[in-house]
């Protein structure tokens, strides 16, 4: 009974996590039709920056502040000086889809490469702000934390701020707007190219953000969080890439079935796991569970 | 249409060009072995020098280096210099192949040094036309046991005892601890030759464990370390739970039971390519957690300075590598260099391949290294170490032996069932300095 | 008649390359000849993603895998079956043909992003399903080898030369196969496919039925390329087909051109040569660790960010009209 608590307990965590990446990808699919890769080394790069600060000011939410921040700066950078001339590039043919997609793994390996430039390769910890040792309930210690609890609450505020600037704000229909139809949207006096640079800021603030939660439960080195970026996709996948609630909901059915697979088939079936949820969503659904119905053939 | 044409052109040019120098790079043949000449000696290591593997293997090629380096500064070997040229295989095997045949094609080493891992070894093996070649490939780190065959891999010598012979040990020890042999017992390994080998060996010692577990590497997250954790917690008493995987691995096992607060609930017992106290460490597990942890070692504990091999090997370490903090992968690299210039020195001036294979067939056994297991080379057997002493970590990351002051070594073998042996066998001095002179 | 003659323009075209490789073979040292063998196989996995995305339009993130089928086909029906080596080669190919066909006609409906996530999940999935079971091998794999080369070459044929041979020529002769298709009604419907489904389903086009086919296709070449990287390292292994060369020959694909077969070979010169560039640089540079071995990741990753920004229709012939 204690370990089907604890699998409970620790899918939520786990699925929090990758919610934060699947959004991310999403927001960035959203605002602009890229699979953005580089995410990982996005994340990463925005985390041990965050470490830095960390280590300098001794203080875990300055450092967690300068994650956010930075990985704002360098989403809207990324888009505007590196994102921003391909598409100029790039105007017709199947290479509109393939290219971006290109490009950001590269964008991937160089900022992973400039990480072991600057950090080295060896791996660093970052400890958490709060207590990551179980809360104890008459006496058994539950596999939940206060840090644990960190997590759920940033990530559920990120959520719901999200969605209200998604669904509520002038901004958010920018947003979407531009993604969906940037003509149109040209056409109604939205600055496309600005508005999709903030897309790219958002989600490179939550990339930061998630780097900053997981870390601490894992070990920081360039490649840290390549793992996160190949769950977070196929949550995004298996949500509907065209929905923030399907990111959360995909990621989180991505994490249930990862761990209670593991805890009581094989730990051997993780990824294979991940992969046949996968298909069987797929299947039923090509878009994924909660795309709209339009389902285009992007 | 203009940079159609220009784009073609230079695309064309270019094939052309490599084409032209690939011809005009062919080899001329070599008659004399390779690698030697009347000042140098040529040495290769492909190893995990980035990737996870690095975490546990990255400081060997350094390690070797400076140990080499040392020598070079004390007259080398028979006044040649060592020269040792590491290349980056990533644990791939596709790369080890290459990486492998870089170093005989290309590099022209004389003999492979410290080659690492199975899946990647096996491939180089056969990829850099070893044998044919006849290039010695001295002391490779895996606990792979076949590779002590003289048919498949006639110029290979292992140094490290296998992963078989370490289970086997563990088993015997946990049968022969009272505290440790009626408790319940897990197994988590990493899914691939680390744990794989490790399984076989319970088997051979007939040690059952309650439940085996395996995870894929890089697989094993702390969410999933918590529920496994919390499964195995269910076992009355304190039951033994043995980890054989990376480092890593072992780190966040170890900080899941700190979070749930079951470091004191189990017996822990660590392999011996996880259980690096310092890296442990270094990982944020808490030194009370270290405390009481068992592993296996057939090396003194790296921070034993009073051991004359550690010590001697720290003193290396800090003149000719320095920056770098000295652990067992640092103590290991630096004893297969020692091996290494032993085996070099055996052969004779006139340094041929097939004369090293020989010097270490028939003398290797006597060897001088840090090892306190004694090594096996014989005209019939490649395996170097084959035993294994059991200890206890004490919260500043030494192992200790687990009887107080007794440090017991049991050897043993990788394909039988037979039961390890108590050893008799007394490690030789470290020569003056550090430095053969055999 | 106008068709035919560049039909046998090709197949001329592919016996002179041909020619040239087996020339070049007998005058390149055993490394040069070994490095060649890896262009060549690259070169195959590179035509793979090509077909696959270039032609028809789908884009697949798990062309590790697909190769991986394919090798543990050929390894399996040497060792197991005690196939010819070079059937093996034809096992292995339709073996990943097939699973390809069945993945197609699953993934069918997918689009873009889509088919790209799942190929992802069945690449990391792979090395976890190979060590499952027994007869696979488990993390030490099954050894292939490809034999020596006959007797009647001699004794100064090397085993690197015969590596060479196989490889080259396997990956010619399939590349051309690829190439005639393409010319083809084949190539047309794919092309199609790729340029206006809308289009291409209102002349009559089955969609699902061609994406299928092509992936198929592409599945069999790769399983091919897989073949022949095993005979290169003398036996088949899960960490032999890590993700990263998912990404490695997707870099290769776009730095030579995706809609292009011709770029192939410098694809697969690109993929072996740059890694042994960056070794060396790094090597006379030297400076921190971290910078040597970070060195080779940045290059390869510069210089597929290059020739997106730079020549996202690859160097060769720009997409001027539909081919």
């Amino acid at each position: 009974m204690l370990q089907f608590i604890t699998a409970i307990l620790t899918s939520l965590s786990a699925g929090a996590i990758y919610a934060l990446m699947s959004t991310a990808l999403v927001l960035v699919w959203r605002s602009t039709r890229v699979i953005n890769f580089a995410q990982a080394g996005q994340a990463v790069l925005t985390t041990y920056i965050g470490y830095e600060v960390t280590v300098r000011t001794g203080s875990y939410w300055y450092g967690l502040i300068a994650a956010i921040l930075s990985g704002a700066l360098i989403g809207a950078t990324i888009d505007r000086f590196f994102m921003r001339p391909i598409f100029k590039r790039i105007k017709s043919g199947p290479i509109v889809m393939i290219a971006p997609v290109v490009a950001t793994l590269g964008l991937l390996g160089i900022i992973q490469a400039i990480i072991g430039f600057i950090w080295g390769l060896s791996y660093q910890t970052l400890a958490a702000p709060v207590s990551t040792d179980g809360y104890k309930i008459s006496e058994t210690v539950i596999a939940f934390s206060p840090f644990n609890l960190m997590v759920l609450i940033s990530v559920t505020i990120t959520m719901i701020l999200l969605t209200i600037l998604f669904q509520k704000t002038n901004i958010g229909l920018a947003l979407r707007a531009s993604a969906y139809s940037p003509e149109i949207a040209k056409l109604s006096g939205i600055k496309v190219d600005a508005v999709r640079t903030l897309g790219w800021a958002i989600a490179g603030a939550a990339g930061g953000l998630a780097g900053m939660l997981y870390i601490p439960n894992s070990y920081l080195y360039p490649n840290g969080m390549d793992v996160l970026l190949v769950f977070g996709f196929i949550a995004a996948v298996i949500g509907g890439l065209d929905s923030l609630f399907g990111a959360v909901a995909g990621a989180m059915i991505l994490g249930f079935a990862i761990n209670f697979v593991a805890t009581y088939v094989s730990y051997k079936l993780v990824f294979p796991t991940a992969f046949v949820i996968l298909i069987l969503v797929l299947l039923v659904k090509p878009g994924g569970l909660f795309s709209s119905s339009k389902g285009r053939k992007d | 249409m203009i940079r159609n044409t220009r784009m073609k052109r230079i695309s064309i040019v270019s094939a052309v060009a490599v084409a032209g120098a690939m011809v005009l790079s062919t080899l001329p043949a070599q008659a004399a072995d390779p690698g030697v000449t009347s000042t140098e000696i040529k040495l290769g290591l492909s190893s995990p020098q980035t990737g996870t593997a690095a975490l546990s293997y990255g400081k060997l090629p350094k390690a070797m280096k400076a140990y080499f380096d040392y020598i070079n500064a004390n007259g080398g070997v028979y006044g040649r210099k060592i020269k040792l040229v590491a290349r980056d295989d990533k644990y791939l095997p596709t790369q080890a192949a290459t990486q492998t045949t870089n170093l005989v094609l290309n590099d022209k080493v004389f003999a492979l040094v410290g080659a690492l891992g199975t899946a990647t070894h096996t491939k180089a093996y056969a990829a850099a036309q070893l044998a044919k070649n006849n290039v010695p490939d001295l002391f490779v780190n895996t606990g792979f046991s076949g590779f002590d065959n003289k048919t498949k891999y006639p110029t290979t010598f292992l140094v490290l005892p296998s992963y078989a012979m370490e289970a086997k040990i563990i088993g015997k020890f946990i049968a022969d601890t009272p505290t440790l042999k009626p408790q319940a017992s897990f197994l988590v390994a990493q899914d691939d030759e680390f744990g794989i080998d490790g399984v076989n060996g319970f088997k051979l010692a007939g040690h059952a464990f309650t439940k085996t577990t395996l995870y894929p590497q890089g697989g094993l997250s702390s969410a999933l370390a918590e529920t496994a954790l919390t499964g195995f917690s269910a076992a009355p008493g304190k039951p033994v739970i043995v980890l054989m995987g990376t480092t890593d691995t072992t780190a966040t096992i170890l900080k899941a039971a700190e979070k749930l607060s079951l470091t004191t609930k189990f017996n822990w017992i660590v392999g011996s390519v996880g259980g690096d106290a310092n890296t442990l460490l270094a990982l944020g597990v808490k030194s009370t957690t270290i405390d009481g942890v068992m592993a296996a070692s057939f090396f003194p504990d790296a921070k034993d300075t009073s051991d004359e091999y550690v010590s001697q090997f720290m003193k290396i370490n800090m003149s000719y590598n320095p920056g770098v903090s000295f652990d067992n992968v640092v103590l290991q690299g630096m004893n297969s260099a020692m091996l290494t210039v032993q085996a070099l020195r055996a052969a004779g001036k006139n340094l041929t391949r097939a004369g090293l294979i020989k010097a270490i067939e028939d003398k290797g056994s006597t060897f001088a290294s840090a090892g306190l297991a004694p090594l096996n080379y014989s005209a019939t057997s490649r395996v170097g170490y084959n035993g294994y002493w059991f200890g206890q970590l004490n919260a500043k990351g030494e192992l200790l032996p687990y009887i107080t002051g007794k440090r017991t070594l049991y050897t043993t073998d990788s394909t039988t069932t037979s039961a390890p042996v108590l050893s008799t066998y007394e490690r030789k001095p470290i020569p003056k300095n550090g430095i053969p002179t055999n | 008649m106008h068709k035919i003659s560049a039909n046998r323009k090709r197949l001329f075209t592919f016996i002179l390359l041909g020619w040239a490789l087996l020339l070049i073979g007998d005058r390149i040292g055993e490394l040069r000849q070994y490095q060649g063998a890896f262009v060549a196989m690259y070169a195959l996995a590179i035509a793979s993603i090509i077909l696959l995305t270039g032609y028809s339009g789908q884009l697949s993130l798990g062309h590790s895998a697909l190769m991986a089928v394919g090798a543990y086909a050929g390894a399996l029906s040497i060792n197991n079956l005690k196939l010819n080596p070079v059937i093996a080669l034809i096992v292995a190919a339709l073996v990943a043909g097939i699973f390809g066909l069945i993945l197609g006609i699953a993934a069918a409906r997918l689009s873009g992003p889509y088919l790209a996530g799942t190929t992802l999940a069945l690449a990391i999935s792979l090395p976890t399903i190979a060590n499952q079971f027994t007869i696979l091998g488990g993390e030490q794999g099954i050894l292939f080898d490809i034999g020596a080369p006959p007797a009647r070459f001699g004794e100064g044929f090397s085993q690197y030369k015969w590596f060479f041979w196989i490889s080259s020529l396997a990956a010619l002769i399939m590349i051309w196969m690829i190439s005639n298709l393409m010319h083809s009604k084949f190539g047309r419907v794919f092309r199609a496919l790729r340029d206006n489904q809308t289009a291409a389903q209102l002349s009559g086009i089955n969609i699902g039925r061609q994406k299928a086919v092509a992936f198929g296709l592409s599945a069999g070449v790769a399983g091919l390329a897989g073949g022949l990287l095993v005979m290169l390292i003398s036996g088949v292994s899960p960490s032999a087909f890590p993700l990263s060369l998912s990404f490695s020959l997707l870099t290769g694909a776009v730095v030579t051109g995706v809609y292009d077969l011709k770029g192939v070979m410098l694809g697969g010169l690109v993929l072996v040569a740059i890694p042994e560039i960056a070794d060396s640089i790094g090597s006379r540079v030297g400076g921190s660790d971290g910078f040597t071995m970070a060195l080779p990741g940045f290059l390869v990753s510069a210089l597929l960010i290059l020739a997106v920004l730079f020549l996202p229709n690859g160097p060769g012939k720009l997409l001027k009209k539909k081919m």
